[in-house]
């Protein structure tokens, strides 16, 4: 019967490029003494109270302060790479 | 994300701090970008910010020193199948197939669409994808890729470069959007303007933005049967329908965007349900280019413009019989305020519509009239659309103390940390009595579209084209 035809459907779905996982970077032993970065990008109202937490609150930490009011981030230089422990990227959206 | 799936990479520990509706667009992103543990945690969006800081500054720190899990420490390699043939059974089962949807958590709460834009689609047999594929001269494995050099908020592309759809940069053949133009309801002769929509990578809107509509120029306006006239925003012409179901296909097949993950509109707009329209090149007054050929394209080529929505829609300010009135006699409310009383037209309406131009939101808008409308301006004097677009740029110049009272500007200007592109000065150098443009760095961004008709009735939609030598445009020629 034609109703119990049987057809091929072809599919829609966009060709998805293959992805190689990687691990996370491994975690810091403590944050004494370590460079960290606070990226922020947006949300003033949490990154100023925020900002002035951290640097209040973990006066052991060296903190380096990377601003931008949109939603790119401000890049490490080629020497922070080398130097930077960590980052905190805040706020995205 | 890409960025801070690089530092992971390059072996710097990272955190995240997003808000947390934006979570499932958090971990796929993650996932494209390879990292797809990322730490993150959510700011609120209503606490008041030394309140949440309170909140998640302890559990922020420690995910930068607490140990991997085994999961976080995988790696690997992801490649989904990707099967040319995604179904095979009878047409009742292919539907149950296509129609499938996904529950999606917060912020959407309920179910969306896997293939479709929610609605019943024309099921993409092997039979009808290979008669539409008749529609093109172009291969059905080969890649959508530009047809021409082009320069776009992502940067310089060129010709020959891979189309890669929002969001998730996917890839398509020509036979993708052959099954989608199928499942949109299209005939083979729409082909082209499928093609040159997927051109496009179907830019999708973000948080606060209304979406994307279509509007075909040139020949092939006529040859495909597409309204320009009465309603073309509006339903009832298949052609129109067909080609305006394109955009929210691709978007959700080619380039996996999936609402409340990672298309995330707070409200929306009928725009993304699908809008397409065509320009009425006939009612072009004399030296008023069309679509077309303002994108460079020569009269008798083809093109589709892909606009986005960044804000919001006005229109029908004034009766059409007050309209009339004005420019007849010069009387009624539009007279009385262009203080023209008693005077015969033809008059410059813009006049009327433009305290609502800048009255929310700074940047170009595209404007729709009908022919008659179009004419009265030519008639003024504007002798062509560059004139009128040249015009309203001018009378967005407001102070530099008004300007500061959007919203977005502090955005756009980085805070006030940029330099004001026409003085060339720091935005933080310039008075308050500084007069700065509201409708962009220059006349460009405008767009006017002629169409629709005949009561006489304009439309203002907030956005208009994009930087010069890119935008919205592409060439449907390209792709017969």
């Amino acid at each position: 019967m034609a109703e119990d035809k049987v057809y091929k459907f072809l599919n829609p779905v966009g060709i998805q490029n293959p992805v190689d996982i990687s691990p996370l970077a491994s975690r810091l032993n403590n944050l004494d003494g370590k460079e960290i970065v606070f990226s922020i990008t947006g949300e003033p109202d949490i990154t100023i109270a925020l900002e002035k937490k951290l640097k209040m609150d973990y006066p052991q930490v060296n903190w380096k302060i990377k601003k931008n009011y949109n939603i790119e981030p401000n890049r490490l230089s080629e020497e922070e790479m080398k130097t930077v422990d960590g980052l905190i990227q805040a706020v995205c959206w | 994300m890409p960025y801070i799936a690089e530092l992971e990479k390059a072996g710097i520990p990272t955190v995240l701090l997003d808000l947390e509706d934006q979570h499932n667009m958090v971990e796929q992103e993650a996932r494209a970008q390879g990292v797809p543990n990322i730490r993150f945690l959510p700011a609120s969006r209503t606490l008041p910010g030394p309140d949440d800081v309170e909140l998640f500054t302890e559990k922020m720190l420690n995910a930068l020193t607490d140990p991997l899990t085994e999961k976080e420490n995988e790696s690997g390699h992801w490649e989904p199948p990707q099967p040319r043939i995604i179904f095979e059974g009878t047409m009742d089962d292919a539907e149950d197939f296509y129609q499938q949807a996904e529950r999606i958590p917060h912020p959407v709460n309920a179910p969306i669409a896997i293939y479709t834009d929610g609605s019943p689609i024309r099921l993409p047999t092997e039979e009808r994808v290979k008669k539409m594929l008749t529609g093109t001269s172009h291969k059905p494995d080969e890649i959508i890729t530009y047809q021409k050099d082009r320069l776009t908020m992502r940067g310089q592309l060129k010709k020959g470069d891979p189309v890669a759809f929002q969001p998730m940069g996917w890839n398509a053949t020509v036979e993708k959007v052959a099954t989608i133009a199928v499942m949109a309801g299209c005939k083979p002769e729409h082909l082209p303007v499928a093609l040159a929509i997927a051109e496009s990578g179907c830019p999708i809107e973000s948080t606060h933005s209304l979406g994307q509509w279509v509007c075909v120029s040139g020949p092939i306006v006529e040859e495909i049967e597409m309204s320009s006239g009465c309603g073309m925003l509006g339903c009832g012409n298949p052609s129109n329908m067909a080609i305006g179901r394109l955009h929210a296909l691709m978007a959700r097949n080619l380039g996996g965007a999936i609402m409340g993950v990672n298309r995330m509109p707070s409200l929306s707009s009928p725009f993304t349900r699908g809008a397409a329209a065509a320009e009425n090149t006939n009612g072009l007054p004399p030296g008023w280019k069309g679509l077309n050929e303002e994108a460079g394209f020569n009269k008798d080529e083809s093109a589709v413009a892909v606009f986005s929505v960044p804000a919001g829609i006005r229109g029908v300010q004034h009766s059409p019989g007050g309209y009339r009135a004005l420019q007849k006699s010069g009387h009624g409310g539009m007279a009385r305020r262009l203080d023209v009383k008693g005077i015969p037209g033809p008059h410059n309406w813009l006049n009327y519509v433009l305290p609502e131009l800048w009255a929310g939101r700074e940047g170009p808008h595209t404007i729709i009239m009908i022919p008659e409308m179009a004419r009265h301006l030519y008639d003024i004097g504007f002798k062509s659309k560059d004139e009128v677009y040249e015009w309203l740029w001018k009378q967005s110049f407001m102070t530099v103390e008004q300007y500061k009272k959007f919203s977005w500007v502090d955005f756009t200007t980085n805070g006030w940390m940029g330099i004001e592109p026409i003085s060339g000065k720091h935005w933080k150098e310039l008075p308050d009595d500084h007069m700065v443009p509201a409708g962009g760095t220059d006349s460009s961004g405008f767009c006017i579209i002629v169409g629709g008709g005949d009561e006489e009735v304009a439309q203002e939609i907030q956005g208009g084209r994009g930087p010069a030598g890119g935008g919205p445009i592409y060439g449907i020629d390209a792709w017969r």
